[in-house]
């Protein structure tokens, strides 16, 4: 993001201040998270770095709704994610956020169209279906079910359904975890294109380093805390990218 | 030693799987309990009635006559095959009983002089046998003194032939012939109103003026000798005196009523279980079914590992044993309790001196049997399908579910459905077995509900038909012999009494080609009121000419239709035989009658305007009046009265046919809870991932509650016709399986019973839908992100 863009959208969309998370165990206590301040802006692609344990995902979880802070804060705009309600939460996820796993998570039973129109149907201001489908290039596959479609061409399905309802925030757990090269290029590149399209701030988390360089800003985690955030001045597009 | 870790797999999964477990184990134990309850009530039933019959030495052949010589005996003992003979006097008439609003039908049996040469001996519970050399002394029937509230030492009078006699009761005895005592007019018991006597035999001769006679004769017979012969034999000899046809002890009225209800029970033993088995095979074909395919990848690693495809699919057949196993002791303790509970219940019914609860080893066995094999049956096609699981496929993950469009799409074509919806009709559609065989066990509990509601509804038209509609008197009595017609004027001017009309009965034979049936000829006056056959539609039979109208179920057995005519032999009287024409075909529910006009069929017997009772309509609040006034009457010797006859009725509904409609909507509730429950919950297994990843991406839980319970719904809805038709075939089914000669019950169901049946289902289903969908609420979204399907 450059210094005019940053300057066109003031206020971050998301504040995340001394952010903690300790799940109890049964060897004991746990702490996931050990206090992570952040501020990330609106339009931006950050990439979460870090072994396994280092609590990328914690905070992914936190930062999606689907998990709550121990302590500190997590504002999304005006809305304090810590401390809100399982409906509130539910509002968030259905309203602002698009989210695409490792796994896929297609609902077999449903056609590409239908997986996408499953989403527009809750949302408040969706693309359609077939226009979704269409910018990650799937036109052509519309009617097909999950299990007529690749791996990569699922992940894509997955991706036009998070973001049809243009959300503010596009959530990424390993998304190229399950897929070769060639297809989790092709499923970075849907993912890049289409959160420009909808001015979407994009929170990728991933073991795959050479994913740092489509981001704004790499932030790497260790032990629960944030250990570097870099800013990466010449971000490449991920057709330029191979791992 | 240690368990393999195979075992403690299988013993992890039955703890993990525990609900679904149970649930079908609970289908399994209905069943069992079913069989073990059935076969161990019948095994006490038996035993009792074998030990009662062999230490009281109960009669073959049993035979009435008017006034028979004490000398015929010998020619009796005579008849070929006849092993013992006991002629008795039995003495009928009325008793006022202290306490009892309505006079009890006393019947007075003369004791053998030789207690040793008896049979259907008396066995003593309380008390002494009277004092031989005592005409005052009498011992009585247990059930009646403890129904009438009648000590020893009290002293009763009775009418009998026209004088009055008084005993002091000594004892309280238990008779062969009386283990059931239904009241005349019903087949209901009435121990109150039944006062069975027993005293010196020539107490007995001088009430009923029999000296060096009998009118009651009992036969026993020599093993493999024919009934029929010697019936036929007793009839030839007792003739001359008035002799009635004699019958086997198959007819014998406590007898009768003992092997009808031994009956019922091998009926529910025999229809029940297998529905319940069929159904816990069909669940447990789902659940492993599901368990395989999740498994499928460990089932693979086994192989891998070197485990044979036997030892590998082993588990499975051993989980499918457990459930059946399981079920099975849960039915095994259920049923010896609901044994001990109905052995309770026919001690009320059935006086036996030893009736002891006795649990069926035998039954249990053989239940246990079937139920593990009914489960390894239901896991057949999952562990054949784990056996045929190469390692290498079963090591790659499963690819998607593989879906398609199919006829439900054409029919949703350009409708705006949503996609939840879309996802509850297309998982129906790609697994058509399971949504069938839930349906159908859905439908099945259902059918059960509904089949058996019909109990009371048939139960309350048999009674609005019977006696409020077809007989529609208070109160009946019934003389010694037949009278001039005056009589019934008589009974009219006792006090209470409004309405008083003639009724003549004889006993006949009717004979058409080579079946015949022996009956009662009801004659009425053809405008009698009180009391007229009804056909199916409610409209009175016409008595026409010397017609029969008969009974549909008696010119069913005789195969007859109006227009046809029947051979007629009078038992009664002179015996007369006619052919008379059958007029009329008329619908009643107990017995099997036939109707002829009074002055026609006193015309046929050959004698003048003659009546064998009356029966009447007595003003409620007059009917002590009445009753004191017939008691007096020593040509009366019976007595009904309506309400009594209803009141016991109802008390039975109220007492069993509650019971066992309570069994039947536990059973049909636990089978509809079962199917329900595991379907959901493997609806749960195959669909949590999707339905977690719905509620990341922002659905509701309700919204996750729809999609998972919509399939139930609709299948649960889907079942609802089905099993309201299947309880309806159910209701025709066990009316013909429970049919009786004494009752026949129709087949109604009313729509407020279909109602309460639907209603008791859906609860059922929700309850069991409700349980799963919860589960909903517990959903670890973090963990669907990192799960692999």
């Amino acid at each position: 993001m450059s210094e005019a863009e940053r300057r066109r959208n003031p206020e971050p969309a998301f504040v995340v201040r001394g952010l903690c998370k300790t799940y109890a165990t049964e060897a004991g206590a746990v702490q996931a998270l050990r206090g992570v301040d952040l501020e990330i802006e609106r339009g931006e692609t950050l990439v979460l770095l870090g072994p396994s344990g280092s609590g990328k995902s914690t905070l992914l979880n936190i930062l999606g709704g689907l998990d709550t802070a121990s302590s500190g804060s997590a504002r999304f705009h005006d809305f304090e994610l810590n401390g809100a309600t399982p409906a509130r939460l539910t509002q968030y996820r259905r309203r602002s956020v698009g989210f695409i796993f490792q796994f896929f998570n297609l609902v077999p039973s449903l056609t590409a169209r239908e997986n996408v129109a499953l989403i527009t149907e809750i949302a408040e201001n969706p693309m359609s279906p077939e226009e979704a489908l269409a910018m990650v290039g799937l036109s052509d596959r519309m009617d097909h079910f999950p299990a007529q479609l690749s791996g990569g061409q699922q992940q894509r399905v997955a991706v036009a359904r998070a973001i049809a309802k243009r959300p503010e925030l596009l959530l990424c757990d390993e998304p190229t975890g399950s897929l070769d090269s060639e297809s989790g290029v092709q499923v970075l590149e849907a993912i890049a294109e289409v959160a420009k399209d909808v001015n979407a701030t994009t929170v990728i988390v991933s073991h795959n380093t050479g994913i740092a360089a489509m981001a704004d800003r790499v932030i790497r985690f260790r032990d629960g805390r944030i250990t570097d955030i870099t800013t990466n001045p010449h971000k490449i597009a991920p057709r330029e990218m191979s791992w | 030693m240690r368990p393999s870790p195979l075992d403690r797999k299988l013993a992890r999964d039955l703890w993990r799987m525990r609900w679904q477990v149970l649930a079908i184990a609970l289908l399994i134990a209905c069943g069992v309990s079913v069989a073990v309850m059935s076969f161990s009530a019948m095994r006490a039933l038996t035993q009792a009635q074998e030990a009662f019959y062999r230490d009281t030495r109960f009669a073959d052949v049993f035979a009435q006559a008017k006034r028979a010589p004490i000398s015929r005996v010998r020619d009796l003992a005579k008849i070929e095959g006849v092993t013992a003979v006991d002629a008795t006097i039995l003495q009928s008439g009325l008793m006022d009983v202290p306490g009892l609003s309505r006079p009890a039908i006393a019947r007075v049996i003369s004791l053998p002089d030789d207690p040793d040469r008896c049979l259907n001996c008396i066995r003593m519970v309380r008390g002494r046998m009277p004092d031989p050399g005592r005409t005052d002394e009498a011992v009585a029937l247990d059930a009646f003194l403890n129904a009438a509230h009648v000590r020893l030492g009290d002293r009763l009078s009775a009418t009998i032939g026209g004088r009055s006699v008084s005993f002091t009761i000594v004892g309280a005895a238990m008779s062969p012939e009386y283990v059931y005592v239904p009241a005349p007019e019903s087949f209901m018991p009435d121990d109150a109103h039944q006062a069975v006597l027993w005293a010196p035999r020539p107490a007995v001769e001088r009430a009923g003026g029999m000296s060096g006679a009998f009118n009651s004769v009992a036969l026993a017979l020599a093993p493999g000798a024919s009934a029929a012969s010697v019936m036929r034999d007793v009839d030839r000899l007792l003739a001359p005196y008035g002799g009635r046809l004699a019958y086997a002890r198959k007819d014998q009225p406590s007898h009768a009523f003992l092997t009808a209800e031994l009956k019922e029970l091998s009926t529910s033993a025999a229809i029940l279980p297998p529905i319940f088995l069929i159904v816990a095979a069909a669940l447990v074909h789902l659940v492993v079914t599901r368990l395989v395919d999740a498994e499928r990848e460990q089932i693979g690693l086994l192989k891998a590992f070197g485990y044979r495809d036997r030892e590998a699919a082993s588990n499975y057949l051993r989980l499918a044993a457990a459930i059946g196993a399981v079920g099975a002791l849960g039915g095994g303790l259920v049923g010896a309790g609901l044994g001990a509970a109905i052995v309770d219940l026919y001690r009320e019914y059935f006086r036996f001196p030893d009736l002891r609860v006795e649990f069926s080893w035998a039954a249990f066995a053989g239940a246990t049997v079937v139920s593990v094999a009914a489960a390894l049956a239901g896991s057949l096609a999952a562990v054949r399908r784990a056996v045929a699981l190469s390692p290498a496929v079963a090591m790659q993950p499963p690819r998607p579910q593989a879906f398609h469009r199919g006829w439900l799409d054409l029919v949703l074509r350009g409708s705006s459905v949503d996609q939840s919806t879309r996802m509850i009709f297309r998982n129906l559609e790609r697994f058509p077995a399971r949504g069938l065989l839930t349906g159908v066990g859905l439908a099945s509990s259902l059918a059960l509900l509904v089949g058996t509601q019909f109990l009371f509804d048939s139960l309350d038209l048999v009674i609005e038909r019977s006696y409020f509609r077809i007989q529609r008197w208070s109160d009946a009595v019934s003389f010694v012999e037949p009278r001039a017609v005056d009589a019934v004027a008589g009974v009219g001017r006792e006090p209470g009494v409004f309405a008083a009309e003639p009724i003549r009965v004889v006993a006949a034979r009717l004979k058409s080609g080579a079946r015949q049936e022996t009956t009662r000829i009801i004659g009425l006056d053809p405008a009698s009121t009180l009391h007229r056959p009804l056909d199916g539609l409610d409209r009175p039979v016409p008595l026409v000419g010397r017609g029969l109208v008969l009974s549909e179920a008696l010119a069913a057995r005789l195969g007859l239709k109006p227009g046809e005519g029947v051979w007629t032999e009078v038992i009664d009287g002179r015996a007369p035989r006619a052919l008379l024409p059958v007029t009329g075909l008329a619908r009643d529910y107990a017995g099997f009658a036939a109707y002829m006009d009074r002055r026609e069929l006193n015309r046929l017997m050959g004698e003048g305007d003659v009546v064998s009772g009356a029966e009447l309509l007595v003003a409620p609040d007059e009917r002590t009046a009445f009753y004191r006034g017939i008691e007096a009457t020593p040509q009366i010797i019976g007595a009904s009265s309506r309400d009594d006859t209803v009141a016991s009725w109802r008390q039975v509904m109220a007492e069993s046919f509650l019971v066992t409609l309570t069994f039947y909507l536990g059973f049909a509730g636990a089978i509809a809870f079962g199917v329900a429950y595991n379907m959901c919950r493997i609806s749960l297994l195959e669909r949590g991932r999707d339905l977690a990843t719905l509620r990341v991406l922002g659905f509701g839980r309700a919204a996750c509650a729809y999609i998972l319970a919509g399939e139930l719904a609709i299948l649960a809805l889907a079942a609802i016709p089905v099993g309201v038709l299947g309880g309806y075939g159910l209701a025709h089914g066990l009316v013909a399986a429970y049919s009786r000669d004494d009752v026949r019950m129709p087949a109604v169901i009313e729509p407020g019973s279909y109602g309460v049946a639907i209603g008791a289902y859906l609860i059922a289903v929700a309850l069991a839908g409700v349980l799963v969908v919860r589960r909903i609420w517990g959903f670890d979204l973090v963990a669907v992100l990192k799960t692999r399907e």
